[in-house]
């Protein structure tokens, strides 16, 4: 009986480990720092985590198929940079939006593709998404000449996605319909098939090179996405905006307890996850460490957080 | 010194709630070639995991020579003098085979001498009576050959006894053939073998003694040649069996599918058959004579690039496994683990992930209606589950097979295909499994069934036909349906 709780108990810690670090951390900081538990503090961190958990989210989707999205910092970047300039050549804003997620889901659907044609699994779309972010932050250096252009947004919905608590709404809105599909329907399913086993999902009849090509185009739209809000944001465009957003999102889903070899996962524990890195830099932030020091914590973090999933998958066996 | 080399007494292994060995006492006399035979889960694994040390006993003595030993870890074991061959190979396939049968042990302080080390492999794959390349990588060697290398990896440890975890449940007939001089031989050099099979056809031509077991108890132990087959399947299974095989009950009907001229590369040429409504139609031939790859192309997996696949006299086009499902074709697959079945998942996901929509409203997964059905095919096939949401991983392969057949009844196929339905499981469970397909054909539904157990084709086919290099060799039925008549068509 003892031991079963204390299994029980050495489970908890192994599947939570960095949430619990993380409390002791907030509290910590709260007691040195009353102000860190101020609410308007806490949405502040919000806001800053939203548009990374919003990449997050469609890294979940490919990393729960057995596969690392590199490609969408750059998709960020590139997204944020047409969309300016088709505000600024006076394309209705609204276009825009859909434009610059257009430029997104294709991007995505390119990366798919070249996956799914050469029945790629994660070491493959490793290399190829490489491969395209390479391309694509090229191509948003190309118009901008490597500057930044200032963005003549009028007001409108364009604007509104980056006011205020709108990026919230939207990281929110979007967690919460990825998480509705991913673990209530069909196709939740059959990606986690295809991420356990990729041989066995295609021997039951499921469509995988299909259902493969989706994955990526959920990330790129949803890296599209962010792209807007980001620039919405600062009502401009930097070509190089998105540098390291995909491992940021890799982080989060890795750091809120996803399994980084796919077949399983959960879009709240990204959600979780992200918070989580968002808190950890304002605490560290208020305690007067170095962006170098956050970094190492973070770092450290994120090593942590997949050994302590292997060790705990150990134990679970 | 006592007769007996080994003498386990009283052994008892408990894991958290379940008693895997209780009171076992298997005691083997020296040189002898031993067989361990039971179902799966009778407790054969779990006691020579005690032996070779991997769990460490809860009660128990264990002697040998006569001497009482302690085994606490592999390393002692092996130190002992007591070697275990997985059924799973423990060879790295991107090492040679002199590097492989010394694995860890690369004598030599700073550097290795491979000079030394290659002659020791050299030498003792001789002293098996075979010469071959030891600075070959043993990924390309054959399952045989790798066997080898492995029996070699024991007597590199100056084995005296070798334990064998089902070693020909990966051979062709003809490798098995060539595999028993081997253990004849290493009997000859005075090394006891413990041989766990299923087989009970290789433990009358191999083996000296019979150790039976079941549900962790000793049921059993004999000279060979005092015990019956029907005593030792009764004593396994704890029931008599009538036969090894039910008897047919079904007379084929019409034609269901009919396959003509189907060619796929080089890999099948000109293959045509014909097969019946409630009929099992046999696949015979030996590995690699285009089975597995006859058995994709009709279903779709890997589709064929000629000839034409009837189905109920209308010709249809069947370029992947979707449409192969929904030309109500199902194929369970030779490697459950590999293709078959996502051992992550649990028992309902597998069932039901060939048809969701059935179990869905809407784009909405009904988790009941899942269970529902899952429930419907573990009670129907008699699965061995704790729970419908037991992770694959964690059944038998007899049980882990049934959820491989069930996604395939659930999508109401009516032709399944079945691929080496039975390698790898328990007299139970195949015989759990011959019944399910009598049951089968009897509502109509047709099956064709590949499979290198010759007597299984043989006791359960209404026809048979036989492969050999991508073609179709001959078709045999009623009297001609003999082993040696199926082996002349499958050799040449």
């Amino acid at each position: 009986m003892s031991t079963t709780l204390k299994s029980r108990a050495k489970n908890l810690v192994l599947s939570n480990g960095i949430l619990l670090a993380i409390i002791v951390l907030i509290i910590v900081t709260g007691i040195i720092e009353p102000n860190f538990f101020a609410w308007k503090n806490m949405v502040n961190i919000l806001r800053q985590v939203s548009v990374n958990g919003i990449v997050a989210c469609g890294m979940t989707v490919c990393i729960m198929s057995g596969c690392y999205d590199l490609s969408v910092g750059s998709i960020v970047s590139m997204t944020g940079v047409f969309a300016i300039l088709a505000i600024n050549a006076g394309i209705n804003d609204v276009l825009c939006i859909f434009i610059g997620l257009g430029i997104g889901l294709l991007a995505g659907i390119f990366n798919g593709s070249l996956i799914a044609a050469i029945n790629g699994r994660g070491g493959e779309a490793f290399i190829i998404t490489y491969g395209t972010q390479t391309v694509l932050a090229a191509v948003a250096l190309f118009p901008s000449k490597g500057l930044f252009i200032a963005g003549r947004v009028p007001d409108g919905l364009f604007k509104l996605l980056g006011t205020n608590n709108m990026p919230i709404y939207c990281f929110l809105f979007v967690a919460i319909i990825l998480h509705f599909i991913l673990s209530k329907t069909q196709y939740g399913r059959k990606l986690c098939f295809i991420g356990n086993n990729m041989d066995a999902a295609k021997m039951s009849g499921i469509r995988v090179k299909l259902n493969r090509i989706s994955y990526f185009a959920i990330s790129g739209l949803l890296a599209g996405l962010a792209g807007i809000i980001l620039c919405s944001r600062v009502t401009s465009s930097n070509p190089t905006a998105g540098l390291n957003y995909e491992m940021n999102a890799i982080a989060a889903v890795v750091v809120g307890g996803n399994s980084a070899s796919g077949g399983s996962g959960s879009i709240v524990r990204t959600v979780i996850g992200a918070i989580v890195i968002g808190i950890m830099g304002n605490a560290l932030n208020i305690l007067g460490f170095s962006t170098n020091y956050q970094l190492i914590v973070k770092g450290l973090l994120i090593i942590l957080a997949v050994a302590l999933d292997i060790l705990s998958k150990r134990v679970k066996s | 010194m006592s007769d007996y080399i080994l003498e386990m007494k009283h052994v008892r292994k408990e894991f958290p709630g379940v008693v895997a060995l209780d009171d076992v006492s298997f005691s083997v006399k020296r040189g002898v070639i031993h067989a361990l035979i039971g179902e799966n889960g009778a407790g054969k694994s779990t006691l020579m995991k005690v032996l070779n040390g991997v769990y460490p006993a809860t009660s128990g003595e264990i002697f040998l020579n006569g001497q009482q030993l302690d085994i606490s870890g592999v390393k002692q074991a092996q130190a002992a003098g007591i070697s275990i061959i997985y059924q799973e190979f423990n060879l790295i396939n991107t090492l040679s085979v002199a590097e492989n049968i010394f694995l860890g042990r690369y004598n030599g302080k700073q550097t290795v001498h491979w000079k030394a080390l290659r002659e020791k492999a050299k030498a003792l794959i001789a002293s098996l009576g075979f010469d071959f390349d030891v600075d070959k990588l043993v990924g390309r060697l054959s399952t045989a050959e790798k066997q080898l290398v492995e029996i070699a990896k024991a007597l590199s440890f100056d084995a005296q006894i070798i334990v064998m975890d089902e070693p020909t449940s990966s051979l062709t007939e003809k490798e098995v053939d060539m595999f028993f001089p081997i253990i004849e031989r290493l009997k000859a050099q005075g090394i006891t073998v413990i041989y766990i099979s299923h087989k009970l056809d290789e433990i009358y031509r191999l083996c000296d003694d019979v150790t039976i077991m079941r549900d962790g108890k000793v049921t059993g132990n004999s000279t060979v040649k005092d015990i019956s087959r029907d005593e030792i399947i009764e004593k396994m299974v704890g029931r008599s069996l009538d036969m090894e095989y039910p008897k047919r009950t079904v007379t084929p009907g019409d034609v269901i599918l009919e396959v003509k001229d189907l060619g796929r590369r080089q890999q099948l040429k000109g293959i045509s058959f014909q097969l019946h409504k409630g009929e099992i139609l046999g696949f015979a031939g030996l590995v690699g004579a285009g089975r597995t790859e006859l058995a994709e192309a009709i279903f779709g997996a890997d589709p064929a690039d000629r000839g034409q696949i009837i189905l109920n006299g209308k010709p249809v086009s069947i370029r992947s496994a979707l449409d192969g499902k929904k030309n109500s074709i199902g194929l369970v697959t030779e490697d459950r683990k590999e293709t078959g079945l996502v051992l992550a998942m649990d028992v309902t996901e597998n069932t039901t992930i060939t048809d969701l929509k059935s179990v869905s409203s809407g784009i909405l997964l009904n988790r009941k209606a899942e269970e529902k059905v899952a429930q419907k095919y573990v009670d129907q096939l008699n699965t061995k589950t704790p729970s419908l949401h037991q992770k694959i991983s964690n059944l038998s392969g007899g049980n882990q097979q049934k959820v491989a057949l069930s996604k395939w009844l659930y999508s109401n196929s009516d032709i399944l295909i079945l691929d080496e339905p039975t390698r790898g499981i328990d007299v139970g469970a195949k015989y759990d499994i011959y019944c399910l397909m009598n049951e089968l054909t009897e509502q109509g539904k047709s099956i064709i069934m590949i499979s290198s157990e010759l007597p299984e084709v043989l006791g359960m086919s209404d026809r048979v036909l036989v492969m050999h290099g991508g073609t179709i060799k001959g078709e045999l039925a009623g009297r001609d349906m003999t082993a040696e008549k199926v082996m002349k068509l499958a050799i040449d």
